[in-house]
């Protein structure tokens, strides 16, 4: 056993992968440029608010200035209708962006794999009444669930909440590492071991599950930690009490997304399961005696990956453009915050006049899913199980 | 097969009203009533709507009314538009989002199969990377912004295509476009991943082993299972389609049935909104079951039981 | 080597994409907006705004249906097409009497619905009485409940008999206001119906049990009044309408309402076809089924798409209509609706339409862009019964803390407001207003300059602020209020662009002038509408208020009577009886001098907070005539023509409102002759009556 796991630890797959990802030159492109993006947005409008008092709610007391000038030095992107510098909006836009979009594509992908792949492997009555009930939510107006959502625990979006935000995402990237390393040990422990009996595998099962609900845990402390001390800041203090009273329009948002965010995810693994599940590595598994947990998540999932990653790129820009959509209606990001959705959708209106306004944001947005995409390709092509036979 | 498809659409009925049951409590949750307006209604008059409505009623009476009328597929008056019956509204628009929605999605499987399997044949290839950034271009600008962009070129700078609103072939084209384009991406892209993942399974080889030639190999084979994931986005797709899409109804002023869904939950219009629900949650389940009967087909390993 | 080659390309992409728009934008400045070629028919094309509800000119209370409806329906009277003023419809000519609470319309006798039918005095008795109909549940009901008794049966409401066969009074009840002008004396052979009318009014107490018993709880002598009463409910036939005889019409009011007149050109008083009505129940007013009684008739309905009118042979004043067909497309895309414009496709559009950063470049083209005062306000509600609003003091500092002629500069289309009676409208009024506010101001020891100083002045905000308890304190470059609560106000508003930007704009003023921070909360429409009708808003609520006729009282009613639609909680009963007593003189100028000492009344507990009043704002083409940017944007069709003499389209017109256009002038006098006529032989009744 002791052995077995140092070879293991030799040819780790996130290992591997890692090593091959960094191979793909586009992924590293998309890396970068993320990163360099995420700093931008997280800590860019309190450089900018340092360096020149601009805020991205700044409309200038002077009445002949509220006009939409063209980019010049003093702002890169020029400004909007109200004088507001588009540079400083267009960083504050990242930030609910980038959230939505990695908290929404988050929940897709941890719900909708393991929903998609329960139902696709165990088939039957449970897979005919998991699916109807998505398709049932699917039916469902969301715009409906947002609204009732809103009314029922809608308090006031405040500037604390936003100040907040940098550090939730922060904490959710700690937790997806979190993550992933907890995965790695958790693969370093039971290695590739074959099950020896019931009892094993649910003790296994259960330590799987067990660690799981941890890391978990550890997130959701992070971020509750980390935002708190956002809400700590001497602006926020006071509205701490409101917080308390009813959640933020911009966290409902976050969960009337994530809730039909997975809908398509799990079809698009069910589907995948359905066709993987009789193939025979899995018979195999099966003859060997794996768990049926072990084969959904250590045989099937893996090898379903490919299209996962793929439709995980692909929910980033669904959910910040329904973002951009529930914002027009009323139900999204509140004014004077603004999302890259939601700038391009006033930009276009304005486009054959201004259009610097449409511009700065769109080509911010589209860089960025451009990135993303790199290195969803760039992972995809690195955990493909099978590349390792070639 | 055939007890298969009998039991599920056995269920689509119940389903539908399960369905039109939640968005009911939705909508007696939410809050704002069909009749308000920015003038306060004095409240003689609003009780006098309240009974011509039968909102003074119970609610467990008023949800029997509802759901009783449902049953048998009557949905009874908009509340908004007086004098037309949901039904009729319904019949009325789909066949504007309909079109839309067939055409659009035609041109995107077109463009988005044809790109993702020559893109998964050819990987990493130049053509690879031209189809899947414009796939991706595809998905960053959103339709709200390639639609006026394609207005501004087409319709105001060239004029050669009308600008907005239903009529003739030519008004199609620009709001055809607009809706195909994210289609057709997600497609490409879902292809080319799916194509991809076959093309090295063993049966692929196998069937390369067996001595066919390529183009058996690549369509017979590779393409059947290579598109489940397309099928699987399609189901739900097409459904949405059908029923309209706001935001290309709203830039080009078409008069089809996602607008006027968005609008009737905006308006509280219950009737209305109750109506689309169902017809949407019908729809889907029958495409997804269309769906789910065509992975058979697909992919002979994949059984119902 | 790859990554390379791909960024370039897509960088490429984005360069063409860029060129591509910024080619778009620069376009040869040409004497009008776009493509602009006269449509080879008669046929005008018209964006109205959202899709109609219902084409039964009782049901929809909205601008958009409001200006269809005009084509479909005429009604006693119509609006001037330039100035909104009351002129000959259906009936040729009127007499007020009473003291301004007996209206009768002597109708003209050529009058058809679209079927051919006659339209009689009694079409308008049935017309009137059915939108009241509790079962029809108008929500326009309430314009018309000057009407005698018919608030009383819209509701349910009966009177109270005695044994003794007398009926309790209203007097006797309430405190009301005495009419300036005594009684008319009653014509012999007067109708037994009209007998009724004349009496003073009765009282009417509701018919259910539980709303009575509340209305007695409160009022002790009421209870001991009803004992032993019977309860007779009030009928569609009490009513104070009248068919004297098939062509003369009267209406009974119970107390003065001047501006009544102006009123009855709304959609809720035009007339209907009994027989259609009641053959088809709800369904009469669909395509299939619909009788109309205007210039227009219903052509084809494709909803949300386009609904098509003809001209209506039938109507008494066809020889005058010069459009054969007006197509109305309701689209509510402002972008869209540019779009269409531009590219020569609609010939006009609605008020508002024209977004604000358009205004610079489609602004230059002043043939076609029109821009006047609109009989609208806007303005933030305040709720005065949350703290900390529910001082004063805070509410004038905030008033005085935003700068109106920025706002002026964000908004283009908006004139800076700190009354609330828009000016621009009504000349007069503003005349009086003047006047009292020199006269009331001085006795307050402050003056008329000082009063319009109000626009801004951010130095006694702060110093009204620290007063009220919560210091304002130089912070940095700007200012700090930390005691103050933010968490109990917000700006709430419903969703739309414009909306938007003024939350945004005032929020930013507060900032900056006062150091608060207002949070801004957006809603979707119809959850935002219980809270500012219930008034549960906190601190600031948007509200924009178009009037329903060409009047002040349209505005200062907002805040009458102690269930008002002013949203703010406010209600005082000082300012009713200011109103009431103003409405009861005859004397227009003294009425309106008190009106507007109603007005420094209210405005002085700075309940609101008033921004600007809207300019009309849209767009129409040179070659459209007739059409003016009324303060109502309401278009009696039959006025507007199509022009193809290139030479004789508008060019360079300063405003439209005061250009002479022959052909409409004389269309406009021509129907006037017939008041003008009856006015004079009126006048010379009465000079020769003594000579008799």
């Amino acid at each position: 056993m002791v052995q077995e796991t140092t070879v293991v630890k030799g040819t780790s797959l996130w290992r591997d992968a890692w090593r091959r990802l960094l191979k793909n030159k586009l992924a590293v492109f998309g890396m970068i440029v993320l990163a360099v993006m995420l700093v931008l947005v997280t800590v860019g409008p309190i450089i900018l608010r340092w360096l020149t008092g601009v805020t991205p709610d700044y409309i200038p007391a002077d009445g002949n200035l509220i006009k939409s000038f063209p980019p010049s030095l003093e702002h890169p992107m020029g400004t909007d209708e109200q004088g507001r510098d588009l540079f400083a909006r267009v960083l504050q836009g990242g930030r609910i962006s980038l959230t939505v979009g990695v908290i929404t594509t988050i929940v897709a992908l941890f719900v909708g794999v393991s929903y998609g792949a329960i139902a696709g492997y165990l088939g039957g009555k449970i897979d005919n009444v998991m699916m109807r009930i998505v398709d049932m939510l699917y039916a469902i107006p969301y715009i409906l669930i947002v609204i009732v959502l809103l009314s029922v625990f809608g308090g006031p979006n405040t500037q604390a909440l936003i100040a907040a935000l940098p550090a939730v995402l922060g904490a959710l990237i700690v937790g997806v590492v979190g993550v992933l390393v907890a995965v790695n040990i958790f693969r370093r422990i039971f290695g590739e071991g074959l099950s020896l009996s019931i009892r094993d595998t649910l003790l296994r099962a259960g330590f799987g599950l067990l660690e799981t609900a941890i890391v978990v845990g550890l997130i959701v402390l992070t971020a509750y930690a980390i935002s708190a001390t956002g809400f700590g800041s001497s602006a926020g203090a006071k509205y701490a009490n409101v917080v308390s009273l009813g959640m933020s329009q911009i966290f409902l948002l976050f969960f009337a997304l994530g809730l039909v965010s997975w809908l398509t995810m799990a079809r698009v693994v069910r589907g995948q399961i359905l066709s993987l599940k009789n193939q025979e590595f899995v018979l195999a598994a099966k003859a060997t005696g794996v768990s049926t947990f072990g084969i959904i998540f250590r045989h099937l999932v893996p090898n379903a990956l490919g299209p996962v990653i793929v439709y995980a790129t692909l929910t980033v820009p669904s959910v910040m453009l329904s973002e951009a959509f529930l914002s027009y209606l009323g139900l999204g990001v509140q004014a004077p915050y603004a999302s890259w959705g939601s700038l391009a959708a006033d930009g276009v209106k304005n486009i054959a006049i201004f259009p610097w306004q449409l511009i700065f944001p769109g080509v911010t947005m589209a860089l960025t899913l451009f990135s993303l995409n790199f290195l969803g390709d760039g992972l995809r092509d690195a955990l493909d199980p099978q590349t390792r036979k070639f | 097969m055939l007890v298969f498809i009998l039991r599920r659409l056995l269920l689509i009925v119940p389903m539908a009203l399960l369905v039109v049951t939640l968005t009911w409590a939705l909508i007696r949750v939410a809050p704002g009533t069909f009749y308000d307006s920015e003038k306060k209604l004095p409240p003689a008059i609003e009780q006098n709507i309240r009974t011509k409505y039968g909102l003074d009623k119970p609610w467990y009476t008023q949800y029997w009314l509802m759901i009783s009328n449902v049953a048998v597929g009557d949905f009874g008056d908009s509340l908004k538009y007086i004098g037309q019956s949901v039904n009729e509204i319904i019949w009325r628009h789909l066949p504007y989002s309909a079109t839309i929605g067939v055409l659009a999605y035609l041109l995107a499987l077109i463009i988005g199969l044809s790109a993702g399997i020559i893109a998964a044949l050819k990987q990493n290839s130049r053509f690879d990377y031209g189809a899947m950034a414009a796939a991706m271009l595809g998905l960053s600008v959103p339709n709200f912004v390639l639609g006026p962009i394609l207005v501004l070129v087409f319709a105001l700078g060239l004029y050669i295509l009308p600008p907005a609103r239903w009529g003739g072939i030519s008004g199609l084209v620009l709001p055809v476009i607009t809706l195909a384009a994210i289609y057709a991406a997600y497609i490409a892209r879902l292809t080319r991943a799916g194509m991809l993942e076959v093309m090295r399974s063993d049966y692929i080889r196998t069937a390369r082993a067996k001595g066919l030639d390529e183009k058996t190999v690549l369509l017979k084979h590779g393409l059947r299972g290579g598109i489940i994931p397309v099928v699987s986005y399609t189901g739900p797709a097409l459904a949405g389609l059908l029923a309209g899409t706001v935001v290309v109804e709203k830039v080009f002023a078409i008069p089809g049935l996602g607008n006027i869904f968005i609008q009737s939950v905006l308006n509280r219009d219950e009737p209305l909104t109750l109506g689309i629900v169902a017809f949407l949650s019908i729809l889907v389940m029958v495409f997804n079951l269309i769906v789910d009967i065509s992975y058979g087909f697909l992919d002979p390993r994949i059984r119902y039981e | 080597m790859k990554a390379t080659r791909f960024t370039t390309f897509s960088l490429a992409l984005f360069i063409t994409l860029s060129l591509l728009l910024s080619g778009c934008t620069s376009s040869a400045k040409n004497q009008y907006f776009g493509q602009t070629v006269a449509p080879s028919e008669n046929v005008f094309r018209y964006i109205t705004g959202s899709e109609p509800e219902s084409l039964d000119p009782a049901i929809p209370n909205g601008q958009p249906e409001a200006r269809i409806l005009m084509a479909l329906y005429d009604g006693l009277i119509e609006y001037h097409p330039v100035t909104m003023e009351p002129i000959p419809a259906v009936a040729e000519s009127w007499e007020v009497k009473e003291g301004g609470t007996e209206y009768i319309f002597h109708l003209r006798k050529n009058a058809k619905f679209s079927n051919g039918d006659p339209i009689t005095a009694n079409d308008f008795v049935y017309t009137i009485r059915r939108g009241f109909r509790p079962e029809l549940a108008s929500r326009n009901a309430s314009l018309g409940y000057y009407i005698k008794y018919s608030e009383a049966y819209n509701s349910g409401f009966a009177f109270a008999k005695g044994t003794d066969g007398k009926f309790l009074l209203k007097k006797d009840f309430v405190d009301m206001v005495e009419a300036s002008t005594p009684q008319e004396a009653t014509p012999a052979g007067d109708s037994d119906f009209h007998k009724f009318l004349d009496e003073p009014e009765r009282l009417t107490v509701p018919t259910s049990d539980k709303d009575l018993l509340k209305l007695t709880d409160s009022d002790p002598k009421l209870k001991t009044a009803l004992q032993g009463r019977e309860l007779v409910p009030v009928r569609a036939e009490d009513i104070g309408v009248e068919a004297v005889d098939d062509y003369t019409f009267r209406i009974k009011l119970y107390q003065p309402a001047p501006y009544f007149m102006g009123l009855l050109g709304h959609q809720f008083f035009r007339v209907v076809d009994q027989k259609v009505v009641e053959k088809f129940g709800d369904r009469w007013s669909r395509p299939e089924n619909i009788v109309t009684s205007g210039s227009f008739k219903v052509l084809e309905h494709l909803p949300y798409d386009k609904l098509v009118v003809v001209k209506d042979l039938n109507n008494w004043d066809a020889a005058n209509v010069k459009l054969d067909q007006i197509e109305f497309y309701p689209l509510d895309e402002q972008t869209t609706m540019m779009n269409l414009y531009k590219s020569g496709r609609i010939d006009a559009i609605y008020n508002h339409t024209v977004p604000a950063p358009w205004f610079d470049q489609v602004s230059q083209y002043k043939d076609e862009y029109l821009l006047s005062p609109e009989n609208a306000s806007e303005f933030y509600v305040i709720n005065v019964k949350k703290p900390p609003m529910d001082n004063q003091k805070v509410r004038e500092a905030f008033a005085l803390a935003v700068d109106r002629d920025a706002f002026e500069k964000l908004r283009r289309t908006y004139k800076p407001l700190v009354d609330f009676v828009p000016f621009g409208i009504y000349p007069k009024y503003e005349e009086a207003r003047d006047k009292i506010y020199t006269q009331e101001l001085k006795k307050q020891g402050s003056s008329l300059d000082e009063w319009k100083a109000r626009k801004f002045n951010p130095e006694k905000a702060r110093k009204l602020m620290t007063e009220a308890g919560f210091p304002v304190q130089q912070s940095g470059s700007g200012w700090s209020c930390p005691s103050f609560p933010v968490e109990s106000v917000s700006i709430t508003y419903n969703t739309s662009e414009s909306n938007k930007s003024t939350a945004e704009f005032a929020q930013a003023q507060w900032k900056q002038n006062l150091g608060i921070t207002v949070p801004i909360k957006n809603m979707e429409f119809k959850t935002f509408l219980p809270l500012l009708n219930k008034v549960d808003y906190e601190g600031f609520g948007r509200r924009g208020w178009v009037g329903d006729y060409m009047d002040p009282y349209t505005f200062l009613y907002l805040f009458y009577s102690p269930n008002n639609t002013g949203a703010t909680g406010w209600w005082d009963p000082k300012y009713d009886r200011m109103l009431d007593e103003a409405n009861n003189t005859i004397d227009e100028q003294e009425r309106y001098e008190k009106l507007a000492a109603a007005e420094l009344y209210m405005m002085q507990k700075q309940i609101v907070i008033p921004l600007g009043v809207p300019g009309t704002s849209w767009l129409k083409k040179p070659y459209v005539k007739g059409l003016y940017p009324n303060p109502g944007t309401l278009h009696p069709w039959k006025f507007v023509y199509i022009e193809r003499d290139s030479a004789k389209w508008d060019k360079n017109v300063d405003n439209l409102m005061s250009e002479k256009n022959p052909v409409v002038e004389e269309q406009v006098s021509a129907i006037m002759r017939t008041q003008e006529e009856f006015v004079k032989s009126k006048q010379g009744e009465t000079k020769s009556a003594p000579v008799e």
